[in-house]
């Protein structure tokens, strides 16, 4: 039986509520779904063994999935976020080591198991991976499970990434699915908020990735200039952020697509190409379309330029 | 009403089905249309109707309607 075929295996007998999210995320791209499911199952097989992987992942994929869904219901009650400053995210998340373990696992299986963001992966196969320069020097900020940049060092032999997340449990996590992918020797994380690489000196990446981390900050303009920063120029970026898409941890309420291109353009960084997603199936009378957005920037060579 | 004569009445509203009889076995398997946005519609509905208000986490992995009218049950006594 194939890692696919024992994903739906498993989520039919055990999460039966997920099995149509399921089977509209593979109908996005069946051939991209089992390329990349292949992959990521068989690395968080190597890390929690072949009999365990599948309950550790999946369950913490229905739970954060039902966690994100709830946070919607109530930000269509509310009118906002749940929480408005890093202090009660990490009181709430990040500082519980249980619950963050969960998160990270959770949000792992979402690359290819949340049908929208099926598209924001062929997104970044096709646009990003697949145009990096010879032998990059690629940063990924706040990495979390690793998934993303882990992924690149699979398909891009010749590249090189360091990663900087605050958690510790994603340094443990993304660390594991590195060693699991047989990529570590390619690859460093530190400890170290992604905000404070505004001091690291400028222009010595070739590209950056930053997946899923601006909607979580009060100030994401100072990530934008991180990523402006650490770019050469001509550099590449792949950017991903959430609008009105709550979670228990998301801050910032981006409400339009513009915000976060006016955001890029203000740091002198080309917008090259954008896509904007959401989910297949909506809360009933929904007035918050909750969209995933992925922007492929370049860092400006001159204001000219 | 019991616990779970209420619950029924939830989900014959949430469905939309008025023949809708569930029981402690009942899962998501055996009702049509019991996907995961629906199930947060069902648990927004039990909150109103039970005046309660589930934590993260607490009905992600409930594996029946059984182990969710004791999880009201603990919530309310």
């Amino acid at each position: 039986m194939s890692r696919v075929q024992a994903l739906f295996s498993f989520v039919t007998e055990n999460h039966p509520r997920s099995l149509k999210g399921l089977e509209e995320s593979r109908a996005v791209a069946p051939e991209l779904f089992d390329e990349v499911a292949e992959k990521f199952l068989g690395w968080a097989a190597k890390v929690h063994g072949e009999t365990g992987y599948l309950p550790r992942c999946v369950d913490a994929f229905a739970i954060f999935s039902h966690d994100v869904l709830m946070s919607q219901a109530r930000y269509e009650a509310d009118g906002h976020y749940e929480n408005d400053s890093f202090a009660k995210c990490e009181e709430a998340v990040y500082g519980r080591r249980e619950v963050m373990d969960d998160y990270l696992w959770g949000v792992f299986l979402t690359n290819f198991m949340w049908a929208h963001h099926m598209d924001i992966t062929r997104f970044y196969k096709d646009r990003f991976i697949s145009k990096l320069p010879s032998a990059p020097k690629v940063v990924e900020l706040a990495p979390g499970h690793g998934g993303w940049g882990v992924w690149m060092l699979s398909e891009r032999p010749d590249a090189t990434l360091h990663g900087y997340d605050v958690s510790p449990s994603s340094i443990v996590i993304a660390s594991s699915v590195a060693e699991a992918a047989g990529v570590s020797g390619r690859v460093q994380y530190t400890r170290r908020n992604a905000l404070d690489l505004e001091s690291m000196p400028a222009g010595e990446a070739d590209a950056v990735i930053c997946s899923f981390l601006i909607e979580h900050l009060e100030e994401p303009w100072r990530l934008v200039a991180v990523i402006s920063r650490l770019l050469k120029p001509g550099g590449r970026a792949f950017l991903t952020g959430a609008l009105t898409a709550a979670q228990v941890d998301h801050i910032y309420e981006f409400r339009k697509e513009s915000e976060l291109v006016l955001l890029c353009e203000q740091h002198d960084l080309r917008v090259l190409e954008t896509i904007s997603v959401a989910p297949q199936r909506l809360l009933p009378k929904a007035r918050f379309l909750p969209r995933s957005m992925g922007l492929l920037l370049q860092r400006r060579k001159s204001d000219m330029w | 009403m019991d616990t779970l004569a209420k619950l029924n009445e939830v989900f014959r509203d949430v469905f939309e089905d008025e023949d809708l009889t569930v029981g402690r076995e009942t899962t998501a398997k055996t009702v049509a249309g019991w996907d995961s946005v629906m199930h947060i519609t069902l648990m927004m509905s039990i909150e109103r109707a039970f005046k309660l208000r589930f934590n993260s986490g607490e009905v992600a992995n409930l594996k029946n309607v059984g182990a969710l009218a004791d999880l009201i049950d603990r919530k309310k006594a």
